[in-house]
């Protein structure tokens, strides 16, 4: 999908972090996401995934550069203007109080003085969560739990997506069911996503990713263009192949390189 | 939920009623006597009044405490101020301080808790902001240090009016005067009513900070606001009448079986779930050996523990 | 004013009848505190027979020890066992009192062991006592254990009602060797506790109604079972907390409106005005505060011993002649 045409809802203009004197630094990153795009954050630990999704929905500030929501600084939106624009979720959801998921997802509602359209039960039935209104967040599995906080988002209607790494501890169905509901809920609601990812050969299935090494972009584009074998070991620090399907489709076979590490171990 | 919410109303103003009217010796409000209404207007109900206000300042800000610092185990107390508010009062009784009359040592006694306050929210103050671990910490820390000044003030000592003093701040509804009732209308009210205006921040960050700020809120102001409002409530519910315990830990977790967590409903429930209990405990304190009087705090804890405990059994409260 | 003789009893509170039998045997055979216990929980006739020999055996022994040799270096760990022991003449042979003995001035210039319930037992031991003077009221059952395990001698006085007090300074002083002089103060005491009786006889058919604050905020009474209640009977007076269920209750304000006593006495202490100005606000309505019948005293009545009969004097004296 080409951006070009697109107007560009969240800009990062060669943006610079660091956490204190040693900690991870954001350097000068430079990049947009439009409209409806759905954008994979690729890269090993501590790369600057999630510093770059902070970054973007205003959690951290830049110590230079910019990042300019729907033409606007971010900074100078006020915090619930910016939160009908933009969705967070943090990586973890360690929650110990037992909210109910329909209170849960009902805060989603709080940016609003005059409450949207959507209802909390329209949100979850979305999601696929209607018969868990009334449980409690705590007796959830993790795949309910993201789907709960995504209905959230729904409810605050945010065209913003930033997913810090949702798919993380997740069975590998409920992932693939995770990623098949943004995509629903993109074609429906025309949002955008961008979520950090750590399965390679997830980010093979998006339209768009970008490869981070030490807070810089190392790609970003179409998956075909920017996941290389070479650019992941670089990103990655592996050895990999991508192979190809018979219908086309690649994926990334990390099994050499295990073969590989365990022949210099010997 | 909406409810139970009515109920526990309703359970609020009958416990209020009841405690007016019984006690060591019953009054009929039909039939009043010179002594009787001295009893009723001057004796029980600024008692009552305090112990209300007491227990709504405690199960108020314990809901909260618990939402800031995102810890089911956490009580007003936990944060020194209680210790720091001891302290205080010790200190102004042994300076013999009576400058502000009866009002001595309750004065002492808030300034200690409102200046230890701020000392753990300076203490929790890093990188512009307030930070669970650090508050928590530095309450415990404080509230360590100051018991232990207390105690060799004490075991120092040898004015017994000190030991004698210090009696009532380990909990005493007895010396409540209408005097003191404004104040603490004041404080408990005006901290109820901020964390009320902040109930769905309060929300939000129990989810987390970074939650919080994408639902449009900026988690380290709420979390200022939210702590000056315990702050307050602590400090009015210790210069009140000392330290009741069981109120500010367990009535939010109560106030959850029967409410939900939504801090919108589960701080007043908590607040009138806390005056309730207190106000029923003191009832039963003043009534069960007359002419004796027993220690609210242990009424509280005797009766609202085993029913916490059954709770605890029945449903799943700390979801763990 | 002292603070262990006000709060409740750190031992347990014997009934009258087991103070009367434990006060026998403390009298005669110290160190025996322990062993009624143990009757209690061995009721074999056997043992119970074996035992009374011990006894017969132990109790001659010492009664030959103390005629033979009174002790010389006395440690007393009570204000009250201080003021008696002084009053028996036996002060210069007081080598070492309680922080909280402040009575008579010299007592002040003793060697110090620490407190009524945490006494020092390094300090008692360093001044080598031939016996240790304890009470039943405030002193730990632990610590007079302890000392007897170390083959130290205790002597425990069991009396804590201004009855029991001449009895028990009769013993005490045959105890230690001064038969004559403890004789001579229980005769004299129970003397004038007679006549605070005959003279206050009358008094008592129309009693009026009192009550004796030990601490006003919150208000701590002198209950039943203390030197003070049975001060107050012995004026003809009525002590409206004496129906309570322990020594010092906390009193309900409630009900001393209710009971609406005549006469209000008051502990007198450093800041006890200040103090108590808020119950007496609370108490206005309360005819001893209406009519101005408040009295601040002295803490002469807060512990049994010789100044006791200066307290009932005093509050004799400050409800005589008044209407």
């Amino acid at each position: 999908m080409s951006s070009a045409s697109k107007p560009m809802i969240l800009e990062l203009i060669d943006a610079c972090f660091s956490y204190g004197k040693n900690g991870h630094v954001v350097d000068n990153l430079a990049f947009s996401v439009g409209e409806g795009e759905f954008i994979g954050l690729l890269g090993a630990n501590g790369s600057g995934k999630s510093t770059i999704l902070k970054l973007g929905s205003g959690i951290l500030k830049p110590s230079a550069g910019k990042i300019m929501l729907w033409g606007k600084q971010l900074q100078s939106y006020r915090n619930k203007d910016r939160a009908k624009l933009i969705s967070y979720l943090p990586q973890t959801l360690d929650i110990s109080v037992p909210f109910t998921i329909r209170e849960l997802v009902g805060m989603g509602l709080y940016p609003y003085d005059i409450p949207p359209a959507i209802t909390p039960d329209e949100a979850l039935d979305m999601v696929g969560l209607t018969d868990k209104a009334d449980a409690h967040i705590t007796d959830l599995s993790g795949g309910e739990k993201r789907r709960t906080f995504i209905a959230m988002t729904l409810l605050q209607g945010a065209g913003l997506l930033l997913l810090d790494e949702p798919l993380a501890n997740l069975d590998i169905k409920y992932q693939i069911e995770l990623v098949r509901l943004l995509r629903t809920l993109r074609g429906q609601r025309n949002i955008s996503v961008v979520m950090a990812l750590h399965d390679i050969n997830i980010g093979l299935q998006f339209d768009k990713v970008m490869l981070i090494k030490n807070g810089g972009i190392l790609g970003f584009g179409r998956p075909e263009d920017v996941l290389t074998e070479s650019s992941i070991t670089d990103a990655f620090d592996i050895e990999v192949k991508i192979l190809r399907q018979t219908d086309g489709k690649a994926y990334v076979s990390y099994q050499e390189n295990y073969r590989k590490w365990q022949g210099m171990q010997k | 939920m909406k409810i139970n919410f009515f109920l526990i109303v309703l359970i609020f103003f009958a416990v209020l009623a009841i405690s007016l009217f019984l006690g060591p010796t019953p009054i009929n409000p039909l039939a009043l006597d010179g002594t009787t209404r001295e009893i009723l207007i001057n004796i029980r109900a600024p008692r009552i009044a305090v112990a209300v206000l007491m227990g709504m300042a405690l199960g108020a800000s314990g809901a909260v405490l618990q939402g800031i610092l995102r810890n089911p185990l956490a009580d007003p107390y936990i944060l020194g101020i209680s210790s720091g508010a001891s302290l205080a009062a010790a200190i102004g009784i042994i300076g013999g301080v009576t400058i502000f009359g009866t009002f001595s040592i309750p004065v002492f006694a808030f300034a200690g808790a409102v200046l230890t306050g701020g000392i753990v929210g300076v203490m929790g103050w890093k990188r512009g902001g307030l930070w669970p671990e650090r508050l928590l910490l530095a309450g415990v820390g404080l509230s360590f240090l100051f018991s232990a000044l207390l105690m060799l003030i004490m075991s120092v000592s040898r004015d017994e009016g000190i030991r004698r003093a210090m009696l009532w701040i380990f909990g005493d509804l007895s010396m409540s005067d209408w005097e003191r009732v404004p104040y603490g209308v004041l404080f408990v009210f005006g901290g109820v009513a901020i964390s009320l205006w902040r109930a769905k921040a309060l929300n939000a960050l129990i989810l987390g900070d970074e939650f919080a700020h994408s639902l449009g809120f900026a988690p380290q102001t709420e979390r200022v606001l939210l702590f000056i409002s315990v702050g307050l409530m602590t400090a009015a519910s210790v210069s009140l009448g000392g330290m009741i315990g069981f109120i500010g830990l367990l009535i939010p977790h109560i106030a959850r079986f029967f409410i939900g967590s939504d801090n919108r409903l589960l701080v007043p429930a908590s607040a009138l779930g806390g005056g309730a209990l207190l106000c029923a405990a003191d009832l039963i304190a003043r009534s069960a050996l007359p002419p004796m009087e027993l220690p609210a705090g242990i009424i509280t804890a005797i009766i609202g523990s085993p029913y916490f405990l059954y709770l605890l059994r029945r449903k799943n409260v700390l979801s763990v | 004013m002292e603070y262990h003789r006000l709060s409740f009893p750190l031992v347990g509170n014997p009934s009258p009848d087991l103070a009367k039998k434990d006060a026998g045997q403390a009298g005669m055979t110290p160190g025996q505190h322990g062993t009624r216990s143990m009757n209690e929980r061995l009721p074999s006739r056997k043992i119970f027979g074996l035992l009374f020999l011990l006894f017969t055996f132990y109790f001659s022994l010492f009664t030959v020890s103390y005629a033979a040799e009174p002790p010389k270096r006395i440690i007393s760990l009570a204000p009250n066992m201080t003021e008696i022991l002084f009053a028996l003449g036996l002060g210069d042979r007081i080598v070492g009192v309680t922080s909280f003995c402040d009575y008579p001035e010299e007592a002040k210039k003793k060697p110090k062991v620490g407190g009524m319930s945490n006494p020092s037992l390094e300090a008692v031991v360093t001044l080598k006592p031939d016996i240790v003077v304890m009470t039943t009221d405030g002193n730990p059952k632990e610590f007079e254990a302890r000392l007897r395990s170390m083959g130290i001698r205790t002597y425990v006085f069991t009396s804590r009602r201004l009855s029991e007090l001449p009895r028990g300074v009769r013993e005490l002083g045959a105890a230690l060797g001064v038969k004559a002089k403890a004789d001579e103060f229980a005769d004299h005491f129970e003397a004038s506790l007679g006549k605070f009786r005959i003279k206050h006889a009358r008094a008592a058919r129309n009693a009026r109604k009192v009550l004796f604050i030990v601490w006003p905020e919150p208000l701590i009474v002198a209950g039943p079972g203390t030197v003070i209640d049975d001060a107050l009977r012995i004026i003809g007076v009525e002590n409206i907390a004496s129906g309570a269920k322990a020594e010092y209750p906390k009193y309900s304000i409630e009900e001393v409106i209710r009971k609406s006593p005549d006469i209000i006495f008051i502990g007198k202490g450093k800041g006890m005005e200040s103090a108590s100005e808020g119950l007496f606000k609370m108490l206005r309505k309360v005819p001893a505060v209406r009519e101005k019948m408040v009295f601040y005293v002295s803490d002469d009545l807060y512990r049994l011993g010789p100044r006791t009969l200066r307290g009932i004097e005093e509050i004799s004296a400050l409800t005589d002649g008044k209407p």
